[in-house]
């Protein structure tokens, strides 16, 4: 375990190390600010005149399902961009620069090492979603109210839909030595998924019920609503631990192909 | 032999290593003792780096078994390769990281305990003299420096068996020299094992030389073991001071029997510089002036050679494809 958290903690610094890390950060949360901002003034505009919006009565708009249940909704589109660009160096980076050959010659099992990278990367996105809770104090600031409950709920299943996205991430990193097809093959995987979850919009029957419930979004819409199902947590779960599985025998093929 | 031999850090028993239909190794069997520094020598594609990555545990060998300090290598991986410090052919280090910073994450990896790990750190850097770049990005060290924190690495925690992948390229002269300094002194209460193209490194540095080939040990022995293999080889050189005067001496040196392997090259001066092979039991040389002289050949210098470990090696990678094998 101590050996995990030393590969977790290498991983989390070397986010910072370089400036997409940074970058990646600073993009977070400019795009992140606008949409809650953009949210916000939209709330306050429809609250001045409900009636020109065609709403007859006001108070049937709910502030906490109203601005964090879109927010939340538009922040798991952010993923589709983010995940792609925090996993892509993961493994291919180190295979590129042969760093990895070292780290498979010291006294470390094939679970450690990727345990340890997938904390890491973990970690950095956690330190991503942390500030956001910030949001919640402005909101207050300004006047707003909310329910405690959908809005945690919310936190839950962004940060379960983010794990989830990192572990198909890193599994496609192991995948390559070049960054920029990891990055590319995460953003097609995670597309395809975000696609799962439409087929059940224009297609009926056993399949399209099966292909919509793969989707992870369809699963983070609850979330979003304030839903929690026990169903939806056991999805992430096995949605992130397969894909470590996989990541896992991934690395272990060097022992094959030659 | 089915127990692993205790008294050898290293043991190799018929290690085999396929890639696909590529045969990289074939059958090896060897073993080093502490104390002693072993010299892997081959031309590329030998099977060198595979026979160290098996040793290293980065992958396992097709067929075969590998012991390190008694331990089975494919069943405890982990604590065999406690045993071991590895510097790989290419040292790919993270060129994001301080050395300070590298070494420790190292340390911690191959479990230095926390107390010791930052004087355990500290006295590997004045080890391999990195004790002025620890702050540096690895990155930006130059190659002679990086190989140094690569060194170190392979030193942290102490292991008794050293594998080092040609641990001199690309190093400039000085650089080399301390590299080899480092090892010597490394040698003493170790195994160590190294690859080089560099032959003079051999008889420099090893007490035992394996010569591999194709996958498979040619040699294995101490320099003069070798020598001695190629006792019916022995050269001699010859210069001839006018260049006209080659045909001439050419066709005399053919007629005389036991003269092997009959090669000319120009000298810068004009010289003409021949050299060839014969058995040492006859001394050809006044029997090559006299004729010189009796025909007005122009000779500046006859010299009989002892052989170099070059002359070693080749010889022995010519005989061993002619099928004659050394034990």
């Amino acid at each position: 375990m101590k050996k995990v958290l030393t590969i977790a903690r290498k991983e989390f610094s070397s986010c910072f190390h370089s400036w997409l890390g940074v970058l990646m950060a600073t993009l977070f949360f400019l795009v992140s600010g606008i949409f809650f901002v953009i949210l916000v003034l939209n709330y306050a505009k429809i609250s001045a005149n409900p009636q020109q919006y065609g709403l007859s009565n006001f108070a049937g708009i709910d502030q906490t399902h109203y601005v964090f249940g879109s927010f939340f909704s538009n922040l798991s589109i952010m993923l589709l961009f983010l995940v792609p660009i925090l996993t892509m160096r993961s493994f291919a980076e180190e295979k590129r620069q042969e760093t990895l050959e070292l780290l498979f010659t010291y006294p470390l099992s094939d679970f450690e090492i990727v345990a340890g990278k997938q904390l890491g990367i973990l970690w950095f996105f956690e330190a991503l979603v942390l500030p956001l809770l910030g949001y919640l104090a402005v909101f207050r600031w300004i006047g707003g109210e909310f329910d405690w409950g959908p809005v945690l709920l919310g936190f839950l299943g962004f940060w379960l839909l983010g794990s989830a996205y990192l572990a198909a991430g890193v599994f496609i990193s192991s995948l390559t030595q070049s960054p920029i097809i990891s990055a590319l093959g995460t953003f097609s995987i995670l597309l395809v998924f975000w696609i799962f979850d439409w087929v059940d919009d224009v297609a009926t029957g056993p399949w399209a019920h099966i292909f919509s419930e793969l989707s992870p979004l369809a699963h983070y819409k609850n979330f979003t609503l304030g839903i929690l199902d026990v169903q939806d947590v056991v999805f992430f779960c096995f949605f992130f631990f397969y894909f470590l599985f996989l990541t896992m025998r991934s690395i272990e093929t060097r022992n094959w192909k030659s | 032999m089915n127990n692993p031999d205790f008294s050898s850090l290293i043991q190799f028993e018929n290690v085999s290593k396929k890639y696909g239909s590529f045969r990289a190794l074939h059958d090896v069997s060897f073993d080093v003792k502490e104390g002693e520094i072993v010299g892997f020598l081959g031309p590329n594609g030998a099977g060198k780096t595979t026979a160290m990555r098996i040793l290293s545990g980065f992958f396992p060998p097709s067929s075969g078994r590998v012991w390190v300090q008694g331990i089975d290598i494919s069943k405890h991986p982990q604590k065999a390769k406690r045993a071991i410090g590895y510097l790989p052919e290419t040292v790919s280090l993270y060129p994001d990281m301080r050395v300070i910073e590298y070494l420790r994450f190292v340390a911690k990896l191959k479990g230095v305990p926390a107390h010791e790990l930052r004087g355990h750190v500290r006295s590997k850097m004045s080890f391999c003299g990195l004790l002025d770049s620890g702050h540096r990005l690895i990155g930006r060290l130059s190659k002679g420096y990086r190989q140094r924190v690569g060194l170190a690495q392979a030193l942290v925690a102490d292991p008794p068996v050293l594998v080092l992948d040609e641990p001199t390229t690309g190093l400039d002269p000085s650089q080399i020299k301390e590299i080899r300094e480092l090892i010597r002194a490394l040698g003493q209460n170790r195994a160590v094992i190294f690859s080089t193209h560099i032959l003079p490194e051999i008889s420099m540095l090893c007490s035992r030389v394996l010569m591999i080939n194709q996958g498979e040990i040619l040699a294995s022995g101490t320099v003069p073991e070798l020598a001695s293999c190629l006792k019916d080889r022995e050269a001699i050189h010859i210069k001839i001071k006018d260049e006209k005067d080659q045909a001439r001496a050419l066709k005399i040196l053919n007629k005389i029997p036991g003269i092997e392997a009959l090669k000319v090259a120009q000298d810068i001066r004009g010289e003409t510089f021949i050299s060839l092979e014969t058995s040492p039991e006859q001394d050809l040389r006044p029997l090559i002036m006299k004729l010189f002289v009796e025909q007005g050949v122009s000779l500046a210098e006859i010299q009989r050679l002892q052989l170099t470990l070059e002359d070693i090696f080749l010889g022995l990678l010519k005989d061993g494809k002619s099928g004659r094998r050394f034990s």
